[in-house]
């Protein structure tokens, strides 16, 4: 009997469940997203940053490559920033600290902020143009966007998804 | 024909009424009670204040519910744009737009202190723990209408202040069962339109159901035991 009213409950509860697992919106997919920035990634001066929005007609977000603290790979970020370090090497990172994922500000140095760095607003975490970590409460580095040069040297080609929404 | 008195055509209608349901002794019931001299104080109607609360959120939110559009697709999203016209083109949307978020917000003082009087009389006490228990149980309806509604105007405050709770609820180890609980509250990979389909569906269909019923047993105790004696 106790058997009955259980398999009873799950066959009832089972396809609830499934039910409400989200199904992948239509139409989303996989996408290289073409971003154009103000001048070309090699053209960057050492220690400068450019910051770009993911494209929202379609509604397409980038795909984090390794992620790191509250980032994971595979993680979507609707932003980033095309910077190249103090060593003069070239990054792509994701817009969102590896703390709690709020929105980093690239901020330029000056007389009351002696380093160039990228600062999350929310906690106070600050990075390294390299994406290691300055200051917490942030222990682990910006995530890596994976990108490459687009054909127009001033575009870069980041791996996103197509939201379908 | 002689035409009835009206006072005669009440009578009958209430007779032939008690004659199928005895409704005149359910009301009678429900209705003349004493109450103790001790419950006059006004912190005994911290619970009552609470219910016109309740009944007044589930009024405002019918209202809205004609205008609202839970839809967060497009820039900017319907369910923002109609917001923006309930508060600014429907007549009196702003007053009953206004009900509706400052009686949730004093709701919650409400149900804060009722539940402060209930524990400071000591009504918790044996044999009304049961009643306690229901009331805990609306305690955390009334949190979540509150988590729901939060998100329904669809701007930054909302989106953000959704995405953090999402992450939170997301937070219970293993790692599988946080993943489970974000999707199934988020509905998709980001907090999107799904998720605003699914607050909303919460927070006009599931939770104001709930607290009907649970409010229905919550007097049917309190009727069942009385009100309790001060300490």
């Amino acid at each position: 009997m106790a058997s009955l009213l259980t398999s009873t409950v799950v066959v009832g509860l089972a396809p609830i469940l499934v039910f409400l697992w989200p199904a992948p919106p239509k139409g989303q997919k996989k996408l290289a997203v073409t971003v154009a920035l103000d001048k070309p990634v090699d053209q960057l001066a050492n220690g400068e940053a450019i910051k770009f929005d993911a494209p929202s007609s379609p509604n397409t977000a980038f795909v984090m490559a390794n992620g790191g603290g509250d980032n994971a790979p595979g993680a979507l970020a609707f932003g980033g920033f095309a910077v190249k370090d103090t060593q003069g090497k070239a990054h792509v990172f994701a817009i969102n600290c590896s703390h709690l994922g709020c929105p980093i500000a690239y901020v330029q140095a000056s007389s009351d902020h002696p380093d160039t760095t990228f600062d999350c607003p929310c906690h106070g975490s600050r990075f390294h143009l390299d994406g290691t970590v300055l200051h917490g409460p942030a222990t682990a580095p910006l995530s890596d966007l994976s990108w490459k040069q687009g054909t127009d040297p001033k575009t870069i080609v980041v791996d996103g998804l197509e939201l379908g929404f | 024909m002689r035409i009835p008195h009206p006072r005669e055509i009440q009578v009958a209608t209430v007779d032939w009424l008690d004659e199928r349901y005895p409704f005149t002794k359910s009301v009678d019931e429900a209705l003349y009670q004493r109450v103790p001299n001790f419950a006059n104080a006004f912190y005994y109607c911290f619970g009552g204040m609470v219910f016109i609360l309740v009944v007044l959120q589930l009024l405002t939110g019918i209202l809205l519910s004609l205008y609202y559009v839970p839809d967060a697709t497009g820039i900017p999203a319907p369910a923002y744009t109609s917001v923006n016209y309930i508060q600014s083109t429907v007549y009196l949307g702003w007053l009953i737009r206004g009900v509706h978020f400052w009686g949730a917000n004093i709701l919650i003082i409400m149900v804060l202190l009722h539940m402060a009087r209930v524990y400071w009389t000591g009504s918790y006490r044996a044999p009304r723990e049961l009643n306690w228990m229901v009331g805990v149980v609306m305690l955390l309806l009334i949190l979540a209408f509150s988590l729901t509604g939060y998100l329904l105007p669809w701007d930054q405050k909302a989106y953000f202040a959704t995405e953090v709770t999402i992450k939170i609820a997301g937070l219970p180890p293993p790692p599988q069962l946080g993943e489970f609980i974000r999707q199934i509250l988020q509905g998709g990979p980001v907090v999107g339109p799904p998720t605003l389909q699914r607050f909303f569906t919460i927070h006009v269909f599931l939770l104001p159901a709930l607290i009907t019923l649970l409010m229905y047993v919550h007097f049917r105790f309190i009727r069942a035991h009385g009100i309790s004696e001060p300490m």
